[in-house]
């Protein structure tokens, strides 16, 4: 049976609150999101970023491996690079920025200390990797399977 | 066609980072939206808010000195926000589920998770368009409806007063 709480919450239907945009302003709208010309427009805009992307990426990667004895800044450094590097096309980057940001995160949540080796190991693959990402991607791909599955068995034997 | 709709909106992006900042509002602008403006954390984009008066936002959620959970809740909770109805997009790369459900909870209009493409920003922005939230208001909460779906077998309290005239509907 529906039992009621004391002060009932207020529900406010869309309508009954302004909109960013009108129905017709709204319905010429999606359609412009969908548009290929959109689509066109945004891939050049992005495409545009990119150079700037990339020397920022190997900006933090550098402050990154000077950093290696302060784990908040690799903390903010690495989540950065996760933040930016596979639209700068550095996806490898990205990926293996991911998994150290994870576990990161994960041995805080659980309050157990980092594995400064294991971390160090990481900065040197996203280092390795964000610099030669471009003429050596599969060498990328395998260090960072192997790193996944090595922080993985760490959170494991931690947690 | 491009633009129409958008070239009327002002948008406000909340974010630390100077390359994140511009490659939304590049993003932005390829849909339409011209008049963009930036502020580097909450506090800033708190102001920014009141003197502008955006229709759409796109915050970071860590930030300093204010970051985009308490920004979120201010502009949805405080006495003097221009606009505690606004679509807010939170863009980060804390993905993990207590951020989000946090997010949540703070009253973003929708979340979004780092890298960044275009296809899924739009995407987010296609929901807000297509598919305005309805708000909710009750002791501990203002902001968007945080039930995205009916659920058929929902075992949790019913405390709205449109659940109960769903119940008189019904019958």
């Amino acid at each position: 049976m529906k039992t009621a709480s004391k002060k009932p919450s207020q529900f406010i239907a869309p309508d009954a609150y302004p909109q960013m945009l009108s129905k017709p302003n709204a319905a010429r709208a999606t359609r412009t999101l969908r548009s290929p010309q959109t689509a066109e427009k945004a891939q050049v805009a992005m495409d545009a970023q990119v150079p700037a992307l990339r020397a920022a990426i190997l900006g933090y990667v550098e402050e990154l491996e000077r950093s290696q004895d302060d784990m908040t800044l690799v903390f903010e450094r690495a989540h950065e690079i996760r933040g930016f590097a596979e639209t700068a096309g550095l996806v490898t980057t990205g990926r293996i920025a991911d998994i150290l940001c994870r576990y990161m995160d994960d041995m805080e949540r659980i309050k157990k200390p980092l594995d400064t080796t294991l971390v160090a190991l990481n900065i040197s693959a996203i280092g390795r990797a964000a610099r030669t990402e471009d003429i050596d991607a599969a060498m990328g791909d395998v260090v960072a399977a192997e790193l996944a599955m090595l922080v993985a068995r760490r959170l494991s034997d931690a947690g | 066609m491009t633009g129409a709709g958008f070239e009327t909106l002002k948008a406000l992006i909340v974010e630390d980072n100077a390359h994140m900042r511009s490659l939304l509002r590049a993003l932005l602008n390829s849909i339409g939206i011209k008049e963009v403006v930036e502020a580097g954390n909450g506090q800033s984009g708190l102001v920014l808010l009141r003197e502008r008066k955006s229709d759409l936002v796109l915050t970071d959620l860590a930030m300093k000195p204010m970051d985009g959970l308490e920004f979120t809740r201010r502009v949805r909770n405080d006495e003097q926000s221009p606009n505690p109805f606004v679509p807010i997009i939170m863009i980060t790369g804390h993905t993990e589920k207590y951020r989000v459900e946090a997010a949540r909870d703070a009253g973003v209009t929708e979340f979004l998770a780092k890298p960044i493409t275009a296809h899924n920003l739009f995407a987010r922005i296609g929901e807000i368009v297509e598919r305005p939230r309805a708000f909710v208001r009750c002791d501990n909460y203002f902001g968007p409806d945080r039930r995205r779906h009916q659920l058929d077998d929902y075992a949790g309290p019913w405390r709205r007063t449109d659940d109960f005239q769903q119940e008189v509907d019904v019958r």
